[in-house]
């Protein structure tokens, strides 16, 4: 009998099998995909406990919101088969617990699925450029695709367990090792640890980052290997100061060990690199060799103060690191040696600002309020004080003096002579009109701040008052249109008798006019040379 | 006529003195007229063309303060050109005569006559003339040029000077006179020979303003 799914599975395969069958959007294709997505759904559905829907549902559905409840059902399916694989991984026992036509269902199930996988994965290919209505087929092959991927997977690990495991860093593994470690630490041997940490080192030596397991992996190793090289170092030490405890000598310090030391400091650093297993392994067998069972724990604690001590007397001996010697120059230290130690020393300098982006706003806008506001920071001259008071400037007069020189040089003596009764300059004549000025203005403050009535004050002034009416009357009417300082006609025009145009004279008017012109004119050439006429006698006949 | 009578003059006699010296004389001053022994003086002015019309215009502006103040006769030779100028019984000094005789000859240079009236009433102007050309030799379109300089635009040079050192200056095509106090003429007379050289306007104008300035504060 066909399982539903695999009905589902023959369909999809006879719709894919040509692609450019995908290029045109046809209806029986998307129904079609549409039923064995529903079918695939249908069937996953009892594995799966959490999903809120007990089936597909198509009608009237578009690809995104399909699409989405495959997701809603898939997502918690997916990681509990994680788990499970997982679980198989750790105890393969199990997997051969279950029923074996479960299992060769499923074997059989993987097989097809294998197959569908690479048929999906051209399909996949091939579909890149199609429309809407194929795009929820596509993706629910996606995610079919992705289901049987990850079964796929777990099947070729075997063994995944967890989720902070990956081929990398093995716990099982992990344990093992420092319990071995331990081991041989407190005295127990044991023949696989060699194996174990060989292999163990083999599998760091492959540097891929995933995820924080890895740095962490990395960092547990490296704390082993540290680990072993001072016990490594500890051992070697053992070996000469067994017997000697207290009786300490010079070549215990100095002859003897030197070479041992120079030869553990080398081994010390090559441990360090990562690729280098077989110094370790070397180190491991010459620790080994040199121990001597049966050392109590107290002993071996002694041991290790002992050691410490040794290290740190010859430290003293030395002569220092020169970062430790006070005052070093240049040429007391190694080349570039300052570079790599982080020295400390006050700046007396600000360092220069990181111009960035906020900077630049701040000082924009700064710059703009300053602007608006008319606040800038202009420097004021500080005013100075006047000891004396600033002279007259007398301003050259270019035009045409109004007085004869003579006034000029009588006013000048009598300003010598006489200084009260001189006539006022111009200077006093502009202090006069200050000194007015400010008297109205006073007046009128006065007026605005005291309770009491203040009269005008009379000022005696001779001035020339333009025509205006007697009575000045106030008038409504606006002062363009109002007739009130308009001029009589007698005001406007002073003659006298009647006046007649040029052409409106006769003849007899003419004559009139320049009878009386002539007059005039006879009466002031008489008046003016009158006074020769006493003076010139003797000349009078001989007239020009 | 005894020696008393005229001892005010002296002091001590002089004694054992055979020839007595005569007392010394006591004179009143001369009147202007009876100077030249009795005779009347004169002094003649010659008319330049240009200040025919002038003349005529201000002849009684010129009469009166002379005749009535100077005491001094006052005439023009229409025939000669000339404006005669005469002592009367009345003049009482004879520098009368030599001032109304600078005055008219001011009149004629170009001065105006309120200005040559102080010539009459001070004693301590005076009327110096000098022409461009001893200052320096300018020719043509140069000369011009300082001339234009002299006066400025509408006179304001020539204003600015006189207003500033209290002169008054005439100047006639190449001919310059200055008419002022002897100090005042000297600073006139410095800016317009800048002014010849060639020296701008403004430049000029601040050594004025420096010079007018002290000559305030001296007073």
């Amino acid at each position: 009998m066909v399982t539903p799914v695999e009905a589902a599975v023959e369909s999809l395969r006879q719709i894919s099998t040509e692609p450019p069958v995908w290029l045109v959007p046809k209806q029986e294709l998307s129904q079609a995909v549409r039923a064995a997505s529903k079918l695939l759904f249908a069937s996953l559905k009892p594995h799966c406990t959490k999903s809120p829907f007990d089936e597909l549902l198509i009608e009237g559905f578009d690809a995104e919101q399909i699409w989405q409840q495959i997701d809603l059902q898939s997502q918690p399916l997916l990681s509990s088969l994680r788990r499970e694989v997982k679980k198989f991984e750790k105890h393969p026992e199990e997997i051969s617990k279950l029923k074996v036509d479960v299992e060769g269902g499923k074997k059989k199930v993987l097989e097809e699925i294998e197959t569908e996988n690479v048929v999906v994965n051209d399909d996949d290919d091939e579909d890149d450029d199609i429309d809407m209505d194929e795009e929820d087929e596509d993706e629910e092959e996606e995610g079919e695709e992705k289901e049987k991927g990850r079964e796929e997977e777990s099947e070729n690990e075997g063994e995944e367990k967890g989720g902070i495991e990956d081929k990398f860093l093995k716990i099982k593994e992990l344990q093992e090792y420092l319990e071995e470690d331990e081991a041989r630490e407190f005295g127990t041997n044991k023949k696989k640890r060699k194996a174990e940490t060989k292999k163990h080192e083999e599998d760091t030596e492959d540097e891929e980052e995933e995820g924080d397991d890895e740095e962490n992996e990395d960092d547990t190793d490296e704390a082993e290997e540290e680990e072993e090289d001072e016990l490594g170092l500890f051992g070697g030490d053992d070996e000469s100061d067994e017997d000697d405890l207290g009786n300490a000598r010079y070549e215990d310090f100095f002859s003897r060990k030197k070479s041992k030391d120079s030869e553990d400091k080398a081994k010390y650093r090559d441990m360090l690199e990562e690729d280098s297993g077989s110094d370790d392994e070397h180190v491991d067998k010459k620790v080994k060799n040199q121990r001597k069972d049966g050392l109590s724990k107290h002993e071996k604690e002694l041991d290790e103060l002992r050691s410490k001590i040794e290290q740190m007397e010859k430290a003293n001996l030395d002569p220092k690191v020169w970062t430790m010697r006070g005052e070093v120059t240049a040429a007391q230290r190694q080349k570039n040696s300052a570079l790599e130690v982080d020295l400390d020393f006050e700046h007396n300098v600000r360092p220069a600002p990181v111009i960035t982006e906020e900077v630049t706003a701040s000082l924009e806008d700064l710059i703009k309020t300053r602007i608006s506001e008319g606040l800038f920071d202009d420097v004021q001259k500080a005013p100075t004080l006047s000891s004396k008071a600033p002279r007259e400037v007398k301003e050259l007069d270019d035009n045409k003096s109004k007085k004869g020189l003579a006034e000029i040089y009588e006013e000048e003596f009598v300003q010598k002579t006489d200084p009260a009764s001189a006539p006022l300059t111009f200077s006093d004549e502009l202090k006069k009109e200050a000194s007015m000025l400010f008297k109205k203005l006073c007046l009128k403050l006065d007026a605005l701040s005291h309770f009491h009535f203040t009269p005008k004050p009379v000022v005696e002034d001779m001035s020339i008052q333009t025509n205006v009416p007697a009575l000045a009357m106030e008038e409504i009417a606006p002062m363009a249109v109002s007739d009130a300082a308009m001029l009589a006609p007698e005001e406007v025009f002073s003659g006298k008798g009647d006046i007649k145009e040029e052409a409106e004279m006769t003849k007899a008017d003419r004559k009139k006019r320049r009878a009386n012109k002539k007059r005039k004119f006879k009466a002031k050439a008489a008046k003016r040379p009158r006074a020769n006429t006493s003076v010139r006698n003797s000349d009078e006949g001989s007239k020009v | 006529m005894s020696t008393e009578a005229t001892a005010t003059m002296e002091i001590e006699r002089m004694p054992s003195e055979s020839k007595a010296l005569p007392p010394k004389p006591q004179f009143e001053p001369l009147k202007a007229h009876e100077m030249s022994d009795g005779r009347v003086q004169f002094r003649k002015v010659s008319v330049p063309p240009h200040r025919y019309s002038p003349l005529k215009k201000y002849w009684m502006d010129i009469y009166t303060p002379i005749y009535e103040q100077m005491k001094v006769d006052i005439r023009m030779n229409l025939k000669a050109r000339k404006v005669e100028l005469k002592t009367r019984p009345e003049t009482p000094d004879i520098s009368n005569l030599q001032k109304c005789a600078d005055f008219v000859q001011a009149f004629m240079l170009g001065f105006d006559v309120p200005d040559a009236i102080a010539l009459l009433r001070l004693d301590e102007l005076f009327v110096e003339s000098f022409e461009i050309k001893d200052v320096k030799t300018l020719r043509g379109e140069h000369l011009s040029r300082a001339i234009g300089r002299l006066s400025g635009k509408g006179g304001k040079t020539k204003f600015a000077i006189e207003n500033a050192t209290k002169t008054r200056i005439v100047i006639a095509d190449t001919k310059i006179h200055i008419l002022g106090s002897f100090a005042n003429i000297k600073i006139a007379r410095d800016s317009l020979c800048s002014l010849i050289l060639g020296s701008p306007a403004g430049k000029v104008y601040s050594k004025l303003r420096q010079v007018s300035a002290r000559l305030a504060e001296r007073f």
